[in-house]
């Protein structure tokens, strides 16, 4: 099990890095316009983001672990 | 947010324009000086020339208000779990129905050029937890009210580097939590890449109920976590980031009072590891769209040594209408693999055991929407945020969940 899970953060870990050779091609300031409509924003809002932790973490085991803080509340674990 | 500049780039720009401005009239001599008068012309009155400070005003190390964002949620929560007391028979699941009130404000503000504040309230209300579980006996979970503050503060370093120090407390009727960290993150590539990691320690200190709701004194459990993230722009158009976050949990790790039923007939209380290792990556990706739209996809994959691997997918779809209003449907698919003690009839032996439904191996999935209208403000505010969503929730091991929420929120 857990060589498994070793194998995908490994693959994860090697998409990530194939990705990333894509800094290497700068996109210029004047044309990052749509990145601040709010469409956009790659994670929620705070407290958006904060009812779905709240959601999830408290009702699936595999939930949390991101390395944000998630103690407390009704039926944590 | 709103455009800082320091007081020495603007005046070095000012300087830079000054010029410009007036060469027309003064093609030589001291920028700002006053140019030779004609004969005969009349003579301008002179301009006093304005220092920095008071063309930008004296710097400000006060506390300004940028944001206040309210959202309140509803959850409404039907179905039944085997740690649940208060089925037909000692062996049958019991109810998970339960609401949940949750009111939440966040207020944003700047302090001086480098500083930013966030402190985030959350309160819970909690009703008709496990009625016919350990209610039975006991007003443990019943009502519980909970609260919460998140403080962040994040000082921006240099052009590209920010520190940010993280704290909260958690308060609930029989519960504690502390939480304190550290968070940095750094630019490279004009912007383009963004490394960030970050490092919490939760400690959550809490009542021991048997499952009988009898209490037992006090136990405790610690959190410690770190990440590791990047975030790329791919194109013009198209944001990548991938995050990786471990935790290592130690201490009591259940709630104490879910119960499990016993091959001879009755229930026994949980017993769990002490220690809990749990990794989680996530890959998100955000593509705007060339009618106006855009469409985030977003990928988890979770492992513990408590033997779960979990995978989730989430699509979400945006569509402007109109400067001010946008419209959002999303769709969310989990799945993962049980505890490797989870049971629905464990022996009686005292060996780990666990019938919590959400260690269980399910499928869950999410469908919602939202309705979101971000509007300019004339007066005080320089704009308002307005949202109403709403989310319904099923799993493949009876559970399901309706959730409303509603947000407004308030620029400076």
């Amino acid at each position: 099990m857990i060589g498994r899970a070793v194998r995908g953060l490994r693959a994860a870990g090697a998409c990530a890095a194939l990705v990333s050779l894509a800094g290497c091609a700068t996109v210029p300031q004047n044309r990052r316009a749509h990145f601040a409509d709010p469409m956009m924003q790659l994670t929620p809002e705070t407290l958006d983001a904060a009812r779905q932790q709240k959601m999830y973490d408290s009702r699936e085991g595999a939930a949390g672990g991101d390395g944000a803080p998630s103690g407390g509340g009704c039926g944590c674990q | 947010m709103r455009a800082r500049y320091s007081p020495t780039v603007l005046g070095v720009a000012l300087a830079i324009l000054a010029p410009w401005q007036s060469g027309r009239a003064q093609p030589s001599g001291n920028p700002g000086s006053a140019p030779p008068p004609a004969s005969g012309a009349a003579v301008p009155p002179a301009v006093p020339a304005l220092s920095e400070a008071e063309i930008l005003g004296t710097p400000d190390d006060g506390i300004h208000i940028q944001s206040v964002m309210t959202r309140i949620t509803g959850f409404d929560q039907f179905g039944n779990g085997y740690q649940a007391q208060g089925g037909p028979t000692p062996l049958s699941p019991g109810s998970e129905r339960a609401t949940v009130l949750e009111p939440q404000a966040e207020i944003e503000a700047t302090q001086g050029d480098r500083w930013r504040h966030s402190i985030h309230v959350p309160v819970d209300v909690v009703s008709m937890a496990s009625t016919h579980a350990i209610d039975v006996m006991t007003t443990a979970s019943k009502h519980v009210e909970a609260g919460a503050i998140d403080w962040a503060a994040d000082y921006k370093m240099d052009a590209v580097t920010d520190a940010t120090l993280l704290g909260g407390v958690h308060l609930e009727n029989p519960f504690r939590s502390w939480h304190g960290g550290l968070a940095g993150k750094r630019a490279f590539a004009d912007g383009d890449t963004v490394v960030s990691a970050s490092v919490v320690e939760v400690f959550d200190w809490f009542d021991r109920f048997d499952i009988h709701g009898g209490r037992h004194g006090r136990t405790d459990r610690s959190s410690a976590s770190g990440s590791v993230g990047i975030t790329q722009i791919l194109t013009p158009t198209t944001l990548f980031n991938v995050n990786y976050g471990f935790t290592l949990q130690l201490g009591e790790l259940g709630n104490t009072w879910n119960s499990v039923p016993l091959s001879g007939g009755q229930r026994g209380p949980e017993i769990l590891p002490d220690e809990r290792s749990r990794h989680a990556i996530v890959a998100r990706v955000a593509q705007y769209l060339p009618w106006n739209g855009a469409l985030h996809l977003y990928y988890r994959f979770y492992a513990d040594d408590w033997g779960i691997v979990g995978h989730t997918a989430e699509g979400e779809l945006m569509q402007r209408l109109s400067r001010a209003l946008y419209l959002g449907a999303h769709y969310r698919y989990h799945v993962q693999t049980g505890a490797y003690f989870f049971t629905t009839l464990a022996p009686s032996d005292g060996s780990l055991r666990v019938a919590d439904s959400d260690l269980a191996p399910l499928g869950a999935q999410t469908i919602g929407g939202k309705v979101v209208i971000d509007t300019p403000a004339a007066g005080d505010f320089r704009a308002l945020h307005f949202e109403v969503g709403y989310d319904r929730y099923f799993r493949t091991n009876d559970l399901q969940i309706n959730v409303v929420t509603c947000a407004t929120g308030y620029r400076f």
